[in-house]
């Protein structure tokens, strides 16, 4: 607030009185943002600070303690952080199919057939259960005695059965496929908005020189995509890193052993089980490197399209 | 920007142009009825699975409502319902009632570093509650705020701000300054301005911030988890939750609870649907 405050003697009255209002303007404006700052302040921006200060401490949530870098050597010599960013980068491998298929659903959705919107809701409806109930589910379908066994029996592998929660090999397998279904709605509706604002003149155009389906999709339809195939794939990578706390926590556990354990899991994990705070705030800084520059990644697009 | 609804629906061919083959039709037709039934499957798995007694349920046949009829003595279910309505509406309100100000502030009441304010505020949003979560749960016990709602519904409120200021901020460019100024020359004052002018032409996008928060808080594990220490005060998605994983509850019980607890989201979901939409495609599809 630099602005100097014009006087009633001022020598150009019009001129002061606009500035007064301009004051008075910003001044409101202030105010009005100030409890929306405030609150991200406080909930938000002091505790990256208080992180970044406590990855250096031995924490226990009572007493802290300053050890220095000690806690980044143990952290990076610890094997668990190495088998939760790689599982996390094994679970990148699911990103593809979360974005394929709802693709697919979208294109044919947007052929129009008799009831489409009914099927677009009933395709829609998973988005708004909860993941932890989608979770429970899941495990139902996985466990032993449970949905994914059936098909294979009544396929007629009679003898063959599957526990893929409970083998460290299948169960990340098993969270991958569950995280895939939870993202097709909200990709879904996303590809199928973007569908929407396609203008249907190129595709006729297209049509009457000749072009078949497969070329249009090609030429026209995934090009004019691609700024939501981008968002999607954002939002996408950035569920993988946040958002599949409900789903482990239903599903295994983090478990067995460390098998599905990710970013996410494992600073619930390192804080709350093991009462390890130090260690699981600096976790919490190397995901918040990770969401980061996901994050930039993401403006990038926003910014671009303006 | 004009309205905050978008059509998912493509828009409407001249009929003479396509002429749709009949078997391709069906078979699509087909394709997309076999889709159905794999998003309808947990609605399926959650059914069948509660209309069944325990013992029913480990030997696979048969049908009753025992699950039903006794289950609030496993799930307290008229409280966690209680407790995820008061939760999720006071957060939303919070929610409102922060991000609608500050947005009108920095569309229309441009200040100081307003912009660069406006841009950390927006940036928060990419910072997932995992990252920060040892010192905010340490900070909020030392408030003594993890006793009643008060915690979860705070951070509820502070992770969901980001987002309703982006949106009113983006929302409000849309209102032609004159209008606001008007307002003040008639001597509205710049609260008066804000209740009388913006708010009512802000209702969609309160709607969609609204909408969207609803689902997110509803269906959200990690806050309720974490902030509300009192099992009697616990929302419906921890109850499940912790329930589940106990492992010795009756699966057709927390089925039946599943199922409870997934109705008032499915029903905002389906009768707002276009406000989800519109929320979900903020700042790429103008």
């Amino acid at each position: 607030m630099t602005t100097t405050i014009p006087t009633a003697t001022a020598p150009f009255a019009p001129k002061a009185r606009r500035m007064t209002l301009k004051r008075r303007r910003q001044m409101a404006g202030v105010v009005f943002a100030l409890p929306a700052i405030a609150l991200v302040v406080c909930f938000i921006g002091i505790p990256i600070g208080q992180a970044v200060y406590y990855s250096f401490t031995q924490w226990n949530g009572l007493t802290s303690q300053w050890i220095g870098t000690a806690t980044w050597t143990q952290a990076f010599h610890n094997t668990n952080l190495w088998t939760a960013l790689r599982n996390n980068g094994l679970l990148l491998l699911s990103v593809p199919f979360a974005l394929a298929i709802p693709l697919c659903i979208a294109v044919l959705l947007h052929q129009r057939v008799a009831g489409w919107r009914i099927f677009r809701s009933i395709y829609f409806l998973p988005t708004a259960i909860s993941w932890v109930v989608l979770g429970l589910v899941a495990e139902r379908f996985f466990a032993y005695q449970g949905t994914l066994n059936s098909i294979i029996h009544a396929l007629g592998f009679s003898h063959t059965s599957t526990n893929m929660l409970g083998y460290e090999s299948d169960a990340l397998i098993a969270l991958g496929i569950t995280f895939v279904f939870t993202m097709i709605g909200t990709n879904t509706m996303l590809f199928l908005t973007g569908l929407a604002t396609l203008d249907p003149s190129l595709e006729e155009a297209a049509r009457i020189d000749g072009a078949g389906r497969w070329r249009i999709f090609r030429s026209i339809t995934l090009p004019h995509l691609s700024r939501f195939i981008q968002l999607a794939f954002v939002m996408t990578v950035i569920a993988l890193f946040s958002a599949l706390f409900s789903l482990i926590f239903v599903m295994t556990g983090g478990g067995p052993g460390y098998a599905t354990t990710t970013m996410e899991y494992l600073i619930y994990e390192t804080g709350f089980n093991q009462g390890d705070f130090g260690t699981a705030a600096l976790y919490g800084l190397i995901l918040f490197v990770i969401t980061g520059i996901i994050g930039v990644v993401q403006l990038r697009l926003i910014g671009s399209n303006e | 920007m004009t309205a905050l609804e978008t059509n998912t629906e493509p828009r409407r061919e001249p009929p003479s142009i396509k002429k749709p083959r009949r078997v391709g039709r069906w078979i699509l037709f087909a394709v997309m009825m076999v889709v159905a039934v794999v998003m309808l499957y947990p609605f399926w798995v959650m059914i069948i699975t509660s209309l069944k007694s325990e013992p029913q349920f480990l030997s696979g046949g048969g049908f009753s409502w025992l699950s039903w009829s006794g289950l609030t003595s496993v799930i307290p279910i008229g409280q966690e319902l209680l407790s995820s309505t008061i939760v999720c509406s006071s957060s939303i309100l919070i929610i409102l009632c922060v991000g609608l100000p500050a947005g009108f502030a920095f569309s229309k009441l441009r200040f100081r570093m307003s912009t660069v304010v406006f841009l950390v505020i927006v940036s928060a949003m990419m910072v997932p509650l995992q990252a920060i979560l040892m010192p905010e749960f340490v900070n909020v016990t030392r408030l003594h705020l993890t006793g009643g709602y008060a915690g979860a519904v705070l951070v509820y409120a502070a992770l969901g701000t980001p987002f309703s200021v982006f949106l009113f901020t983006t929302y409000f460019r849309g209102v032609p300054d004159e209008l606001i100024e008007a307002g003040i020359v008639d001597g509205l004052g710049y609260f008066g301005a804000m209740w009388r002018l913006v708010l009512p032409i802000a209702v969609p996008a309160i709607a969609t911030v609204t909408v969207l928060q609803f689902i997110q808080i509803w269906d959200d594990l990690l806050v309720g988890l974490l902030f509300i220490q009192n099992t009697s005060e616990r929302p419906i998605t921890v109850g499940l939750a912790v329930l589940a994983a106990g492992r010795t509850t009756s699966i057709p019980a927390l089925m039946a609870g599943s199922l409870i607890s997934a109705f008032p989201a499915m029903v905002v979901y389906l009768g707002f649907q276009r406000y989800l939409v519109k929320g979900l495609t903020m700042g790429i599809d103008r």
